[in-house]
């Protein structure tokens, strides 16, 4: 039951925001759905911890570890965006972003934020359920759903670099899913040879992976290809992340942070559960070979953008292309370590990414701008509470202890030792260190310095508490994981292993 | 009337229809002209729906029909009127201004035609299924042409609206393919995807139709303001 009221609330919620029309109605749903779907999502983890996975509708919608993994942190990021999204509109209709020519009474505003309040809930609705569907053709038609539901939110501020972000990401996106969708039909077709049913549990993965040993391998081969450029495209991975520096940085900031925490998860999760038949069918070498290549690339190619990076808005998308590499090679470098280090690192990345999205946004809602070119540094002396936060946050997403994703990336790199893979961690410590390096430096001249002399900018408590709760939660991360939170982390690695 | 049950006569049909649904994605790539393009792509969706009601004929299956109704509504009817509706609504000129010149570009979409027959050639086991059962699997080479060509067609192309003209035919590629594969996906999916290309459709339409307003083009070689 508790699947289909995760589903069923924010799709209601959605066209519910739409009637409502005023907009304290329609911020007060939107925090609401989300704070149920959280409870929600503790309620299923809690539920697949103690008694095994949770499966309704004849196996329609199925949960174990791994789902109930990425639901838990959409729901966490969803919650986090919506109350940051109060303070951000606030601010942005004070300041009449919306107003055009020919609006006078305000009704652009209205518009945009009925847009903005309808399609997030649809939006998280369809990253539920990519993690919750059974069916891998389900799976395909929920990622692709993610796309069609945030094409407008890219859109959300009608200026033409905003079209062309959207643009880019609507057809770039397009491309790559269809192979995806290639890949999800030779799947299909495989599994027909084996199983030789019509019926839809043909293509459910909790069925596919019993006899996933047999399915045919050259098939299967290719299929596995086709799905990691397809999901890798959505998730971000080099050659294919092109369209996310763009829709990162035109894209409003609750929107940016739930396409860099909520839906790089999703397309991480579409690849895994392919990886492991894929693994069991072919035996683990062939994809960790292709996995590492590309999580290698990912993350060469995210440095030299950092090191040069003109704008905060799109450093944090190639940082956010560096870390769809680093989990992308934690899966290929495989082993108990390798696996355990990539959830872990999917976890604290969820958590990391959304604060430093907000202290941008803050930052550039202040400055009006997002260059840091015409940003003067001294930031720290104007917003005290978003300069340090933003500053904790680069060391904390750069991966220096004490923060957890230094944890994690250390466990990944035990991994790698561990598995023989020398070279490759040579490489990946290499990019670790100058994207830190780069990274620090751009968000140290901005935060730190003289005072330029600025007024407070840290009036709305929306934005600023949203800042400071989810830095304490980052802190305390760093030192404490509950745990429950960790089983479900094990868990999650556990189902990975068993292909392995 | 009993020629008409023989699956020999079936496998005929499907060959040929096969055989024109690529002719058409070939000529698409040689025409200049949008409108003419919109309407063989309709033309090319009625011949896959044909296709599918063929197979769906000789195996009594009842979802294939369904597949092959819904291909015909959304993918004959509804789709080419809502772009045919966008052209009319944006006011752009008429001709596609393709990057390559149509001879090499004809001779291109030949090639990836090899290229699909060979990547056809590993799944290709014709011996192991009885002669019903193997009804349209040699359509699937031509299938993944479509797709290659589909991708082609949208690297050639400048305009906004031809690029999605180039993803549609990638997707009846994709159809092609589980249609000859598998005789479809499982219904529940199937009915997702087409729900899927419907809302993509109009999500790029509206996002088309507000291209040609703010930069009074299409021409998608425009956008190139965000870099780094």
């Amino acid at each position: 039951m508790v699947l289909l009221w995760l589903l069923l609330i924010p799709l209601v919620a959605g066209p519910l925001a739409f009637f409502l029309r005023k907009r304290p109605a329609m911020e007060a749903t939107n925090v609401a759905t989300f704070a149920v779907v959280l409870a929600l999502a503790a309620a299923l983890v809690a539920q697949v911890l103690r008694s095994g996975p949770v499966s309704y509708w004849d196996g329609f919608l199925y949960a174990d570890a791994l789902s109930s993994l990425i639901v838990l942190l959409t729901a966490f990021v969803a919650l986090a965006c919506s109350i940051y999204a109060v303070g951000y509109f606030r601010h942005d209709e004070q300041n009449t972003v919306f107003v055009e020519a020919e609006d006078v009474l305000g009704e652009m505003a209205a518009y945009k934020l009925r847009k903005y309040y309808s399609l997030t809930p649809l939006f998280v609705f369809a990253m539920l359920l990519v993690a919750l569907a059974n069916n891998l053709g389900v799976l395909w038609v929920a990622i692709e759903g993610t796309t069609l539901a945030s094409v407008f939110l890219v859109t959300f501020y009608g200026r033409e670099t905003s079209l062309e972000a959207a643009w880019k990401y609507a057809i770039i996106g397009g491309v790559g899913l269809s192979m995806a969708l290639f890949g999800t039909i030779l799947t299909y077709y495989a599994a027909h040879q084996i199983m030789g049913t019509d019926t839809l549990a043909g293509l459910n993965w909790s069925v596919l992976v019993v006899n996933a040993a047999q399915l045919d391998k050259p098939t299967m081969r290719l299929a596995f290809i086709l799905i990691l450029l397809g999901f890798g495209t959505k998730a971000g991975i080099a050659p294919m992340h092109t369209w996310k520096p763009d829709a990162y940085s035109e894209a409003p900031v609750p929107v940016a942070a739930m396409l860099a925490a909520g839906v790089l998860n999703c397309a991480l999760y579409g690849l895994v559960r392919f990886y492991i038949l894929a693994s069991k069918s072919l035996g683990p070498q062939f994809a960790s070979q292709l996995l590492i290549v590309f999580g290698l690339l990912s993350m060469g190619v995210a440095v030299p953008f950092v090191l040069v990076q003109r704008s905060f808005r799109r450093l944090l998308a190639y940082s956010s292309i560096d870390h769809c590499g680093i989990m992308v090679l934690a899966l290929g470098f495989g082993g108990p370590l390798g696996v355990l280090g990539m959830f872990l690192h999917m976890t604290f990345h969820a958590i990391t990414k959304p604060l430093l999205f907000f202290c941008a946004g803050n930052i550039q809602q202040h400055l009006n701008t997002d260059l840091f070119r015409k940003a003067k540094g001294g930031l720290i002396h104007s917003m005290p509470w978003s300069g340090a936060a933003f500053l904790m946050g680069t060391l904390a997403v750069t991966g220096s202890p004490p923060f957890s994703l230094f944890q994690s990336e250390f466990t990944i790199l035990r991994g790698a030792f561990g598995g023989g893979y020398v070279f490759s961690s040579i490489l990946f410590v290499i990019f670790l260190v100058a994207i830190f390096s780069g990274f620090l430096v751009h968000i140290a001249n901005l935060v730190l310095g003289p005072d330029p002399g600025l007024h407070n900018g840290e009036t709305c408590r929306w934005k600023k508490y949203s800042v400071l709760s989810l830095a304490s939660v980052i802190i305390v991360m760093g030192f404490w994981i509950p745990a429950p939170l960790f089983r479900l982390i094990q868990g999650a690695a556990g189902i990975v292993m068993s292909a392995q | 009337m009993s020629f008409v049950h023989d699956p020999q006569f079936g496998d005929r049909m499907i060959t040929l229809m096969a055989a024109l649904v690529l002719v058409l994605q070939i000529a698409m790539v040689g025409q200049r002209w949008l409108i003419t393009n919109i309407r063989m792509f309709a033309l090319q969706s009625f011949l896959l729906a044909a296709i599918a009601g063929t197979i769906a004929f000789f195996n009594h299956s009842n979802h294939i029909y369904i597949a092959a109704a819904l291909t015909f509504v959304v993918k004959t009817l509804v789709l080419p009127i809502l772009l045919e509706r966008i052209v009319a609504r944006v006011g752009i000129q008429q001709e596609i201004e393709p990057l390559i010149n149509v001879p090499l570009s004809v001779l291109i979409s030949g090639g990836l035609t090899l290229v699909g027959y060979i990547v056809a050639e590993s799944f290709y086991h014709p011996e192991e299924t009885s002669a019903s059962a193997a009804l349209g699997h040699n359509t699937l080479a031509i299938a993944i042409a479509l797709f290659l060509i589909g991708f082609f067609m949208m690297l050639n192309r400048r305009k906004a609206l031809t690029q999605v003209l180039g993803l549609l035919s990638m997707e009846n590629g994709l159809f092609l393919a589980a249609i000859s594969l598998t005789y479809g996906m499982p219904l529940v999916v199937e009915i997702g995807i087409f729900f899927d290309v419907l809302v993509a459709v109009m999500v790029l339409g509206i996002l088309v139709y507000r291209i040609g307003e703010t930069f009074d083009s299409m021409d998608v070689s425009k956008l190139r303001r965000l870099r780094g």
